[in-house]
């Protein structure tokens, strides 16, 4: 009994805003230095763009492994952070795997299996490809490659201010939610009832906290909008020189012919092969 | 040509009716070190905010007059020519920075108005201000000073030739409080930056600044020399501006006869070794001895270890084999710099943190890893940053939730109570984040002893307040330790810990490297060194006319110094 409360306490530690905002700067910040950070965004969301949409229109299952094996890799090779993965497992589980196992249990045969099979390696290579490039470049790296593609400069500021005060935010959350455990009378939760009840709990408090959090985040943000008056922000978004500023900084290196040459090679070898066997 | 020149400026917001500024005429030169001192409310924000442009351009409200910058007119100037004129650093400076990387930020401006050497631009100015060799990391690796730093940076990466700053130094401890003031000398003297604060630390007044400008309803009361504007004490303390202690000690012995008439007033503890030269210390042998350690154990920790993940790297270890004893009735003041574990400490006696390794007793009994609910009956903790403390819409709703929801019988007679007792009445419906910053920490206080926990903890509860709203919350402290049993408060606040503590415990790194009274702590110069405590100036004072007095405040020093002669 002592292992199972230790284990159930440990899962809770490790669900504290913390443990998140530690896993959100790691999958944004935390690996700079990984193959798949060091590529052209450009052309990391071409390839990204390939991956997202050719599996949907294609039903062969050799090229689909082979896509699938393909993202698999360069998934490992960005050094995903171990929370995406969880979401990513539960996500495609919920999605279709579910019904891959049911209908195996329920005596499915080849017939009903490789459909269904289908489907969820269209899901799994389509998320995957979207791990690789979205946490796996920097979310700097990423707005500018999206405003290379003429994205407007709103949402590539967007995606790097959000990921700059979600720090922040969790903290004031997280602060927030200190007071209601310091102030507030959680019940028992000895039993099953009680481990329930206490769930409730704390799922109710966690909408509460949002009140106090949007008000304080309002309130931070009066300065915010009044310095980036002052540091030009509306003045640089009219004005295209500063986006060829911005831009300049893309460089299109041997890597990424290399990376570009490889998973090409990788498509085609891998696709005979299989069709092969 | 003045660096600022101002004619007849009247500025009223669109919602009220009186003026905010109110006929305003001044002129600053180039080159000046300019502080701004006024009473809360008296317009110095907005006064800033002229100068940068964001009024007229930015800012609805009724505007009138001239104001001309570095040559510029603001009315016909956009906001992006004036940033090249004016630099800004807010007193919330960490919402002013907008980038996750520090180079990043420093040149974000240069970028957005096109310079080609933006880079060159940021690099420049990091190196300014001391950063140079953090420029690659991210902003969240910095700590308070540093963000402030940053912000400071990103100011002046567009070479404006006027630097103004709101309350540079209320959130930071007294270390980095000096090396921002260092640098903005640097700056002014070096670079020839004319630097403009908003200020109400007068010590850093009397040693930095040249001039210092009075601002009254929303007008410029005067603008004099630093050392004949800090000497108008009475005028100062009509403003809420309280004038450094050596100049307030000198008033008053002059006042009451004890130090000749015809001295003139000291600003600094340089000017007060000439001034009080021919005083000399009377020791008294009736001084209160503080309360010797008899009461019994409420709280005790034995090698208590905290460590942190971090997210790169190596586990931070915040509290190292910590030993420390809290006894009934004990007033403590927790010190040491930032990161040396206070804040860790506390959240450890309230359950918020679990400890690695070690154990706590409370009243004798192991409490160690319990959960808040069963704590909380006995501890309380005030945090830092009092908006946190507000998860309700008014404060009378955040003041009787925690007895609410534990069934407190009468909890309506006892919040009413507290209202009363904090002078909050008038203020119970409204919003905590809405409230001044002084009404903010009563309010928050109120919270903290709603359960009349017999031990309660506070986190910096004087930071970010100016001095007035300081004085008065030190009353409320006064008031809320002759009822609640032990009460201990973590602070960089020197003063607060003199008048106040009957025991002083400095951390450093994670441990307690010195625990006692504060002739222990403050007569103990090589303690001071190592940790970077800083004694209040009129300690400082006294320990300069004669190392035998060990004198805290202001009352101490003018009763134990008399002019020979005199």
């Amino acid at each position: 009994m002592k292992w199972k409360q230790k284990l159930s306490e440990n899962i809770l530690d490790k669900l504290s805003i913390d443990f998140l905002k530690n896993q959100v700067l790691k999958n944004a910040y935390g690996n700079t230095d990984t193959l798949i950070a060091k590529l052209d965004p450009r052309i990391l969301i071409a390839w990204y763009l390939f991956f997202g949409i050719v599996p949907w229109f294609v039903n062969d299952v050799a090229f689909l492994l082979t896509c699938f094996l393909l993202v698999m890799i360069t998934t490992w090779l960005a050094h995903v952070a171990g929370l995406v993965m969880f979401i990513f497992v539960l996500g495609v589980f919920s999605q279709t795997g579910y019904l891959l196992i049911v209908s195996l249990f329920f005596g499915g045969n080849a017939s009903t299996i490789l459909p269904l099979l289908i489907l969820t390696l269209k899901v799994t290579t389509c998320s995957l490809a979207s791990i690789t490039v979205f946490s796996g470049l920097d979310p700097d790296r990423l707005s500018n490659g999206l405003m290379w593609y003429g994205c407007p400069e709103r949402l590539s500021f967007s995606i790097a201010y959000a990921y700059r005060i979600l720090p922040m935010l969790m903290e004031e959350f997280q602060n927030v939610l200190l007071s209601y455990r310091l102030r507030g009378n959680p019940p028992d939760h000895s039993g099953w009832m009680g481990k329930i009840r206490y769930l409730i709990y704390q799922v109710r408090i966690i909408m509460q906290a949002f009140y106090p959090l949007i008000l304080n985040t309002a309130k931070r943000s009066r300065t915010t909008v009044e310095a980036l008056e002052m540091r030009g922000y509306r003045y640089a978004a009219s004005n295209r020189s500063v986006k060829k500023m911005k831009l300049s900084a893309l460089k299109v290196t041997h890597l990424d012919s290399v990376f570009l040459a490889l998973s090409l090679l990788w498509m085609v070898g891998g696709s005979l092969l299989m069709t092969w066997i | 040509m003045k660096a600022i020149e101002i004619k007849d400026l009247t500025f009223t917001y669109p919602a009220s009716q009186t003026p905010t500024l109110n006929h305003l005429y001044l002129e600053v030169e180039q080159g000046d070190f300019l502080a701004i001192v006024g009473n809360n409310g008296c317009g110095k924000s907005t006064f800033c905010k002229c100068l940068n442009g964001l009024i007229p351009h930015f800012i609805d409200g009724d505007f009138s007059g001239e104001v001309h910058v570095g040559g510029l007119d603001t009315r016909t100037s956009d906001v992006g020519t004036l940033a090249t004129q004016v630099g800004y650093v807010y007193q919330d400076f960490e919402n002013q920075i907008v980038r996750p990387t520090v180079l990043d930020d420093a040149s974000y401006a240069c970028l957005n108005y096109a310079m080609p050497d933006y880079l060159e631009r940021g690099r420049a100015a990091l190196k300014m201000v001391g950063l140079s060799t953090r420029e690659k990391d991210y902003i969240w690796q910095l700590s308070g000073g540093q963000t402030h730093l940053l912000a400071l940076a990103g100011a002046i990466s567009l070479r404006p030739d006027i630097l103004i700053l709101d309350e540079p130094i209320a959130q930071l401890d007294p270390q980095h409080a000096d090396e921002v003031y260092e640098i903005l000398k640097t700056l002014n003297e070096k670079y020839g930056k004319t630097i403009i604060v908003i200020e109400h630390h007068t010590e850093y007044i009397a040693n930095y600044c040249h001039h210092v400008m009075l601002m009254k309803e929303g007008g410029v009361a005067w603008k004099l020399p630093v050392d004949e504007a800090l000497r108008h004490v009475d005028e100062l303390q009509e403003s809420h501006i309280f004038p450094p202690q050596v100049t307030q000690a000198a008033k008053r012995m002059q006042q009451a006869g004890t130090l000749a008439k015809t001295a003139k007033l000291p600003t600094t503890i340089l000017q007060g070794m000439s001034t009080f030269q021919n005083c000399r210390y009377q020791p008294s042998f009736t001084r209160p001895t503080l309360k010797p350690e008899t009461e019994k154990p409420v709280v005790t920790f034995k090698d208590m270890c905290v460590c942190y993940r971090s997210f790169k790297g190596e586990d931070r270890v915040v509290l190292d084999h910590l030993n420390l004893t809290i006894h009934k009735g004990d007033k403590i003041a927790l010190v040491g710099s930032n990161g040396a574990g206070k804040s860790t400490l506390m959240k450890l006696m309230v359950g918020l943190v679990k400890p690695t390794s070690g154990t706590m007793f409370l009243n004798g009994q192991d409490v160690t890893g319990q959960r808040t609910k069963q704590l909380s009956p006995y501890v309380s903790l005030v945090y830092q940053n009092p908006e946190d403390m507000f998860i309700k819409d008014s404060i009378r709703r955040d003041i009787a939730y925690a007895m609410q929801v534990r069934q407190v019988t009468d909890h309506a007679k006892r919040t009413d109570e507290l209202l009363s007792q904090f002078s909050l009445e008038t203020l119970a419906d409204r919003d905590g984040r809405l409230l001044s910053g002084g009404q903010m920490r009563k309010a928050s206080l109120a919270i903290g002893i709603a359960l009349n926990p017999p031990i309660l903890l506070l986190d910096e509860p004087t930071a970010n307040l100016d001095i007035a709203t300081r004085h008065d919350i030190l009353r409320t402290l006064k008031a809320i330790a002759a009822t609640t049993d032990t009460v201990m408060i973590a602070t960089h606040d020197m003063q607060l810990v003199c008048e106040w503590a009957s025991r002083i415990v400095v951390l450093d790194d994670g441990k307690v490297i010195a625990d006692g009274t504060r002739d222990d702590i403050f007569g103990n110069p090589t303690l001071l060194e190592t940790v970077g405590i800083r004694p209040p100036e009129i300690f400082s004072m006294a320990q300069a006319l004669d190392h035998q007095a060990l004198l805290y405040t202001v009352e101490e020093f003018t009763s134990h110094f008399k002019e020979v002669g005199s």
